[in-house]
């Protein structure tokens, strides 16, 4: 029957560190794909929010496309097509963090266009009745108010794309997912392997 | 019909486009499984939850975090490979995969159907307990006609997140649109590079999600949606 032998990982100084590396290469990509994304759609969601033509239809596009298709085709895109198209070629990590802020934006601006919608348009009046300039009232005044009030929103949405992050490892990044593959490429203990990174995965989304 | 796209469309570029439709329908099949069966293991999950006993509800309260907390890529690869190879069986990818988005969309659904549950004001339950009605019968009469309400839209928008997910299962072996279109995308044939290739399978993807994305959108405008109780995630 079945035999665990989750000591052949653990006693292995090589694969530990190899674990160590993936763990903090998938958060560091996860955070910063996150932080991009996050400008990104502060523009999306303003463009949609104050209905600047044309801006305001193509950022409707961006987030409708982006949210409809799966991250991986979205990645293998920006990995292997964009790089053959223009003829540029970056290290992997470029191509990851490019299409998890891309991915990630769409997602954010969606949530940030709602907490818009949800702030009393008796605040922007105002704003404008001071005087405040339209673009330094979107960032003092309505932003932090829909910011805190979508936050658990955003906070949980973060968590479940840190979850999706693992398909980078699908094009050479050495990540979390990679490390797993690649420890289990070696020590053929699939089951024990995928079962600690489930657990360090489960782990890291606690922290966030 | 491969000759006629071939055909119409001319040599690469029609066979590849009839390739890549053909092997959508193994995306839909997959789709369809993990809806089905997800939502039937929702539906035991979500009567745990409601009913009273805190072991049951605990329980399913585990079950719904354990399985929205584990990423999908992993239950394909404990299910595809952890398992067979810790108990020496051969899985078909079908079943590997079929059960990993079960689990995964079961986690989900049951999120959004007892958030729904429980958005149905209190008032509403001891009405029905004034009135005489047993527990059954107030779940069936009155809780659940307004639940249900609630429940539709996110549910058709999460049938999104789990089309998206089924273009993970390739990874296990799954032969569905990703893989069809990866070996295409590899292959050294002019006129399927990668910049064709992917956008033509976003564009597939699109197709299939769009239309549930807006549909859930309307119901919601109409039915309303319990998404404010069980946090955008689900929903989004």
């Amino acid at each position: 029957m079945a035999d665990l032998r989750f000591f052949e990982i653990y006693r292995n100084p090589e694969y530990l560190w190899l674990l160590f590396q993936g763990a903090l290469v998938s958060g560091i990509l996860t955070i910063s794909g996150g932080l991009f994304g996050f400008l990104a759609a502060l523009l999306l969601a303003a463009f949609r929010h104050y209905r600047i033509p044309v801006l305001m239809q193509l950022a409707t596009a961006w987030v409708e496309f982006i949210r409809n298709t799966p991250l991986i085709v979205q990645m293998f895109f920006i990995a292997f097509g964009l790089p053959l198209l223009f003829g540029y070629q970056w290290p992997f990590w470029g191509h990851a963090l490019l299409a998890l802020s891309v991915n990630f934006s769409a997602y954010f601006a969606e949530i940030l266009r709602a907490g818009l919608a949800s702030i009393d348009t008796g605040q922007g009046e105002a704003a404008d009745a001071l005087g405040i300039p339209k673009w330094l009232s979107f960032i003092k005044v309505s932003l932090p108010q829909a910011v805190a009030a979508m936050y658990p929103s955003l906070n949980s949405q973060f968590i479940f794309l840190f979850l999706t992050t693992g398909v980078i490892s699908e094009i050479g990044v050495t990540d979390l997912t990679w490390a797993g593959v690649f420890i289990d490429s070696r020590s053929f203990r699939s089951f024990e392997v995928f079962f600690t990174l489930t657990v360090i995965y489960v782990f890291m989304s606690l922290m966030f | 019909m491969k000759d006629l796209f071939a055909e119409v469309l001319g040599k690469p570029f029609g066979i590849v486009l009839f390739q890549l439709l053909d092997a959508t329908q193994f995306t839909i099949y997959l789709s369809l499984i993990a809806f089905i069966g997800g939502g039937a293991i929702a539906m035991m999950i979500t009567a745990a939850r409601v009913v009273p006993g805190r072991f049951l509800s605990g329980l399913s309260t585990a079950y719904t975090w354990l399985f929205q907390s584990v990423p999908l890529l992993m239950l394909l690869f404990l299910l595809g490979l952890g398992v067979p190879h810790l108990f020496s069986l051969r899985v078909d990818p079908w079943s590997a995969a079929g059960l990993a988005l079960t689990l995964y969309t079961s986690a989900y659904l049951a999120e959004v159907w007892c958030g729904a549950i429980f958005a149905v004001p209190g008032s509403q339950h001891e009405g029905g307990k004034a009135l005489g009605l047993t527990l059954f019968q107030i779940m069936l009469l009155i809780i659940l006609p307004q639940a249900v309400r609630l429940a539709v839209a996110p549910t058709i928008g999460f049938m999104v997140q789990i089309i998206k997910g089924t273009s993970l299962a390739y990874i296990i072996g799954f032969h569905d649109l990703m893989t069809v279109g990866r070996r295409w995308a590899n292959s050294p044939v002019p006129g399927t590079q990668p910049f064709v290739i992917y956008p033509l399978m976003a564009i597939i993807y699109f197709s299939l999600c769009f239309p549930l994305s807006v549909w859930s959108r309307r119901l919601e405008k109409r039915l309303g949606s319990a998404s404010a109780k069980s946090g955008g995630k689900a929903a989004a």
